[in-house]
Formats: C-alpha cells, structure tokens, sequence
C-alpha cells in the first residue's frame, strides 16, 4: 500500500465518520443540559429517511417546475431531518420535563417507534437512487500535500460536521452561555438559584442536539450511504450513545471517539485481507473492544498510572483530558419551585 | 396533576396505537401478496392445461387453489437476492391460476430476533401453505427439520444441497417433501469477473464478499477464473499480474455494529487502487458508492449482483449485473405438486445461453450494463459464447487452492462437487478464506 493509497483510507474514514460526529455532538449537548435522548436510533433511521424522500421529491417537483438542481432539494431534505430530530428530542424533553416521566424509558419507547416508522413510511422509496450533496473541494487547500485530500476534498456536509464540533467545543467551554448549560447539566438548583430558567435552557439544548442527531441521519442518507433502504442505519444511534460516554461528554473527544471507531472499521478491512488465516468475526469485534478496553482504563487506576508516566507539566492536562465524568444532573428531573 | 396524568395517558395510548401500526404495516408477518396483473400476457398461461387431462372429470373441477410460501432473508424490494425471489414468487401467481403467496421478509436475527422458521412456516400451514420455499441457505438446516415437522407439506430450499445425492455431508437425511434448487451462477459470475478485466485500467478487482461458505467461495472464485480468462486472452496481460482481493463483511447484507460496513469497504477497495467493484452481497451498496466516486471524476466500475434491475441504481458505472431468474424453477415446482408428479430433486439450474435475459427459460443470466464500451463488449460476447458452447470452461486445471494445494489438474476439469463444495479462495486471490 502506497502513500496515496494511505491518505486515501484516511480521507474516507474522515468522511465517514462525520455523521457520527454530528450526532455524536448533538446528543454531547443535550446531555450537558441534563437530557438524554435515547431514542438516537429511531430518530437517526426516521431523519435518514426523511431527509432522502424530501429532497428526491423536492427534487422532482423543482424539475417539473424547470428549476434543475441539487442544491435546494438537498437543503429541504436536511431541513426536513432537523425538523423529525428536534420533535423526537423535544417529545422527550416534555415528558421529561412537564410530565416528569423517566427520561430513558421513554426514549427507548420513542426509538423503537420511529425505527418502525422509518421502515414503514420509506417503504416505496427503498434503493432508488436520488439527489446527494454535491462533492465540494475546497480551492488552494484541497491542494495541500495529505492535509488536501484528508480534509479539503469532501463534500458541505462533511465540512460541516467538523464545523459543528468545534463551536460546540467553543461554545460550551468559552463562553457564558455554555457555562450556563455545564450549570444546567451538573447543578440545576444552582444555576436555578442564580436566575437561570433551567427547564427552558433544557428544552432549547435538547431541541438543538435533536436537531444535529436529525441532520446526522439525512447526511447518511444524503452524502455516506446514498438513499433509503429498511433498517439503513440500525444501530448507528446506539454507536453514537456510546461514544457520548467514550468521549466524556466533551465535544472534541467525542468526535475523535467517532473518526477512531470508524478508523477501527477501516483497519479491520484492511486486517482481514493481511491476515486472511484469522476468522473474520474477530476483526468486525474490534471497535467494541477498543471502546470497552478505553472505558475500563478511564473508570480505573491504570488510568492514573498511564498519566503518571509522562513528564510532569503534562500530566494535568493529560488527566483533565482523559477524565470522564458524566454531567453530575443527567436524566434527573428539576422541578423550579 | 389530573390534567397532567390524563394528558400523559393520552400520549402513551398514541405512542401504543403508533407503535403497533407500524410493526403491523412494517413488519407484515405474513401477508398474501395480491396477483399483479401485468405482463401476464408475457407468460405462457396454464388455464389451458385442464383440457389436456384425459377424463372429463379433470376438466370440470375448478382449478385448485395453491397457496404457498416465501420466506425471504432480507425485505422484499432490496434490489438484490430477495426481491429477485419475491418477483419469482409474482411470476408463479401469474402463471397459475387460484395461486397466492404468503410473504414473510427479512427473517435474520438482526432484523427479526424473535422471529424463528418453525414459527413461520406454522403460520403459514394455518393459512393453508401447501407449498414453503426459504430462500437462504442461513435456512437450509431449520428448513430440513421444520420438513420432518410438516410431511404434507412440500419445502423447497434454495441454495442448500441436503437432497444432492453427491452431497458432502452425507450425515443428513432429508425428508421425503423436501427439495433443493439453485442457479449455476458460477457462469454468470465469470462473466462478471471477465467485464471486470475488460474494464480496469489499474489491474486492480475487488469482490464485495457477505459471509464465508462453500456458495461464497465458489461464486467469487468463479469471477476470479473468469476475470484472469479475460485478462489473459482478451487484454493480453499475465493473468498473474491482475489484482483480484475479497473482502467479507460477514453477512449477505449490512448489519450495522455486526458486520463491516460494505459502504466502508468499497469505499475502501477504491482507495487501495481497485477501480472495478464486484458485489457478491444482496444489496446495492457496491455501486452506489462506486457512482459517488465516479462523481469525484474518479474512473471507477461496477458489478452489482442478484437482481436485474440494479444497474438502474447508477447505469453510467455499471459493466452489467449476474442475477437469479428463479421464477421458471418455482413455476416447475408449483405445476408438479398441483399434477401431482413432483418428487424429490436437487436442481442446479444453468442459463438459456441463446437467450440469458428470457425470464421463462433462464434460471441464471447476464444483463449488459450502460457502462460497458462497446470494445468490451465484443469480447466479453465472445466469452460468454464460449461458455456457451463449451470451447470456454474457466474451471480447468491447472487450479489450486490459496494454501498452493493442487485442486484441479492441468487438462482436467473440476466436478460439479469440487465446484460446489470449493474448500477455499483460489490462488492468487486476495482475501480471508474461513
């Protein structure tokens, strides 16, 4: 294998992971305001579907129209999977919230639900090819040697998700909203106490996270995995719910949680072909024993020792980045009285 | 708190009602699929057969009525193996009068967990099934003791060999009403593997592998022997010098957090230098993601499998698709039960070589796609006459095993068991062989 060959891989592993990230991301911050939305799954395979029959018929009625094109119908479609994620998160943010029901319960009902939905309202839109976000290299930087074609030769939904990861990072670490919603998620009663409406806070963060989780299921649908199909992305949610807790809640790591899962996918394809005498169910494993293995480090003292080893003025910063500590308030319910 | 109570109970009672529609809708455990009344005038009509009976009594009966079975693996429009069954399954009900089919789909454990064969083919006996076709040899060993279970009732297995008498596992014994039927798409595969060699101009082929087993291996070993024919004969290049590497995602589909992401790996096939993609798993993803490429200005080509219609997904890239035509196999089966003249068989059915395309005669075929040049094509048509007419027979020794061990002779040719039971990826191929 070459050098290009080598950036090639990573390009793709990049590219394939950025719907992860997203959703990765979205569900970063509604559990940083206290919420979990379980129903990830449900509502990634619902948005995928949503967003790809939006923008083919979109798509077509633009054509009958004489207006040619992917560009809008693309955009309606993506518009169409935020709107199916911020219902989904905001249905659960009310039960949560106004009906003081168990958060997770009824995110598991819900993605049960929407994963049937998706299945029985795609069902005449299933492998038919239709519009996908145009590939968009980015001028001069897609020429960069590596770098270029690793990050600068993608498509917008692929630049975006980066984009998203790293406001949300700016946003919840250096800025004073972002405080507020770290309050929120870890000490409601105080943050309460100082003025802040928590509930509503609550509501806007899980409602902005469903969103991101519904643009991640149509950029599968729209840029990773063209089209619909029955269970398109079954399981993905549950990925994405994982990696949240791999990354610690924190945005950054959550989406490199999100490139080195997919760069373990990548590497088992690549291991199966290296080591054909080794059964091939092992290497598919591979990225739940990373997970498990890095999880069990993190809740251990094999962690500290690991920091212990590094010269002294890393080693803050080191444990800081390592730590996971879930939002102290998550899935609890506040009541402002 | 009463509002608040009576407002909750409201909205589970709808999640409740929402949920069950839509498990019944999308789940459909067995429904009867309506007869479709189009192209029934492409099909030779069986209304007339009555009248060859030689009594009078014969001909005055109404038609009987055969209700039968379709348990497919995966859903029935996935452009792929089961939509290629289902529309079998159309052609039957076209063909027979008073027939009717019970669908069952995607009956796999990640689809379907709860769900087992014993359970579907009891619903299917209480609805009247005389007649149970599971179409995956992931059934094969369930079909064979759920046919000990029903006696009166006839099984067919596609893709399983228990009633081969040349069968390797010589330890079961099949019950009387059950059959086997399977296409000889090794030909079809090796011209798949053949176009591949036409088309790439990095020496490079990938095959899109499902799961490891006796049909896996012989299918993409096939297109290995037909794309070094080609390669040698029609490109002029060493045949040991082309590239042919197999990656299995683990089942015949994708099964996200199971399998590998067959999406992942073409995309990773074209990363490594492949620029022909041959999918041997039941869905599109080959070429959908080989039309993405072909988008980035790429030169890339695809080989989808299974289904005639799926160069539709992406003409522009598509060399051409090997598919199943189980429609005439199934019609045979249904007309021998309704007579009365079925008996136990293991039908390893080939293609109606003048006419590969002929939906009443050919039980496998090749449909030419938009992607193949014209200078291709005339070798590739030379290829596939030579198949034809026997002067091409890509399975003659010399060939060995990928461990270098000697499987067929120089001059020989394989048997129909070496073939069917190929213990291993061939030499020179790249890939996992168990």
């Amino acid at each position: 294998m070459n050098d290009t060959q080598i950036i090639k891989i990573l390009a793709s592993i990049i590219a394939q992971s950025a719907p992860l990230m997203l959703a990765v991301t979205g569900e970063t911050i509604t559990e940083r305001g206290g919420v979990i939305n379980l129903s990830l799954d449900g509502t990634m395979l619902l948005s995928a579907m949503t967003g790809f029959v939006v923008a083919l018929q979109s798509n077509l009625m633009l054509e009958g129209m004489g207006i040619t094109g992917n560009m809008l119908p693309v955009l309606l479609g993506f518009a169409a999977a935020a709107l199916v994620g911020i219902l989904a998160a905001l249905l659960i943010a009310w039960g949560s919230i106004r009906l003081r029901q168990d958060q997770v319960a009824i995110g598991f009902v819900l993605t049960l639900l929407l994963a049937d939905m998706a299945n029985f309202l795609g069902q005449n839109h299933t492998r038919i090819p239709g519009p996908s976000v145009a590939y968009m290299p980015i001028p001069l930087l897609k020429d960069i040697p590596a770098l270029g074609p690793m990050f600068f030769s993608h498509n917008l939904a692929i630049y975006f998700a980066f984009l998203v990861v790293g406001l949300a990072w700016w946003w919840t670490y250096k800025t004073q909203p972002g405080l507020r919603l770290r309050g929120v998620g870890d000490r409601p009663e105080s943050a309460f106490a100082r003025g802040i409406k928590v509930n509503r806070l609550r509501y806007i963060y899980t409602a902005i996270g469903g969103a991101l989780v519904g643009i991640a299921g149509a950029t599968y649908s729209l840029s990773i995995k063209l089209g619909w199909s029955d269970n398109h992305i079954l399981g993905i949610g549950w990925i994405a719910l994982a990696i949240v807790i791999f990354g610690g809640w924190h945005p950054v790591r959550g989406a490199f949680g999100a490139i080195l899962y997919g760069a373990t996918k990548a590497l088992a394809t690549v291991l199966q072909q290296a080591f054909p005498e080794v059964p091939v169910v092992l290497f598919n494993s591979l990225q739940w024993l990373l997970m498990l293995g890095v999880l069990l480090l993190a809740g251990s003292k094999g962690l500290q020792r690991l920091v212990d080893i590094v010269p002294r003025p890393l080693q803050r910063p080191l444990a800081r980045s390592l730590r996971v500590a879930a939002p102290q308030s998550l899935g609890k319910v506040f009541v402002e009285e | 708190m009463q509002k608040r109570h009576t407002l909750y109970t409201a909205m589970l009672a709808l999640a409740v009602i929402l949920l069950l529609s839509a498990c019944q809708q999308a789940d459909a455990p067995a429904t009867t699929e309506p007869a479709p009344t189009e192209e029934v005038t492409e099909a030779p009509v069986m209304t007339e057969e009555p009248t060859e009976e030689p009594t009078a009594e014969v001909t005055e009966e109404m038609p009987e009525e055969l209700i039968f079975g379709m348990v497919l693996v995966g859903p029935k429009n996935d452009h792929g193996w089961s939509q290629a069954h289902f529309e079998a399954g159309q052609y039957v009900e076209q063909n027979i009068e008073g027939a009717k089919m019970i669908v069952f789909e995607s009956l796999n454990s990640a689809d379907k967990p709860e769900a087992t064969l014993e359970g579907v083919v009891s619903d299917m006996v209480d609805q009247g099934a005389t007649l149970i076709i599971t179409t995956s040899d992931e059934f094969e060993e369930d079909t064979t003791t759920v046919a000990g279970l029903h006696p009166d009732v006839t099984f067919i297995n596609a893709s399983g060999d228990d009633t081969w008498d040349q069968r390797q596992d010589t330890t079961v014994s099949p019950p009387a009403n059950l059959g086997n039927v399977m296409g000889r798409m090794e030909y079809m595969k090796a011209v798949a593997g053949c176009s591949a060699a036409l088309a790439t101009e990095t020496g490079s082929v990938a095959y899109l592998g499902p799961l490891i087993n006796h049909e896996t291996l012989r299918l993409a070993s096939s297109a290995y022997l037909g794309a070094r024919y080609c390669y040698e004969n029609y490109r002029g290049e060493d045949p040991d010098s082309l590239t042919f590497t197999v990656t299995w995602i683990g089942f015949w589909f994708n099964i996200p957090g199971v399998t590998l992401d067959p999406t992942e790996v073409t995309n990773q096939f074209f990363d490594s230098g492949a620029d022909v993609v041959i999918s041997g798993i039941d869905t599109t993803e080959g070429i959908v993601v080989a039309s993405q490429r072909a988008e980035k200005g790429e030169r890339v080509f695809a080989v989808p499998y299974d289904y005639q219609g799926a160069c539709d997904t992406a003409p522009d890239i598509c060399l051409g698709v090997p598919f199943f035509n189980w429609g005439p196999a199934y019609l045979d089966i249904a007309q021998s039960l309704q007579d009365g003249t079925w008996e136990q068989s293991f039908d390893w059915l080939g293609p109606d070589w003048p006419d590969l395309t002929n939906k009443d005669t050919s039980h496998v075929g090749w449909v030419d796609g938009p992607g193949l040049l014209e200078e291709w094509k005339t070798n590739l048509d030379a290829f596939i006459s030579g198949q034809a007419d026997g002067s091409i027979n890509v399975w003659t020794g010399p060939i060995n095993l990928q461990d270098g061990t000697e499987y067929v002779a120089e001059g020989a040719v394989a048997t129909d068991p070496e073939i069917w039971y190929l213990p291993q990826l061939l030499e020179g191929m790249i890939g996992a062989s168990e």
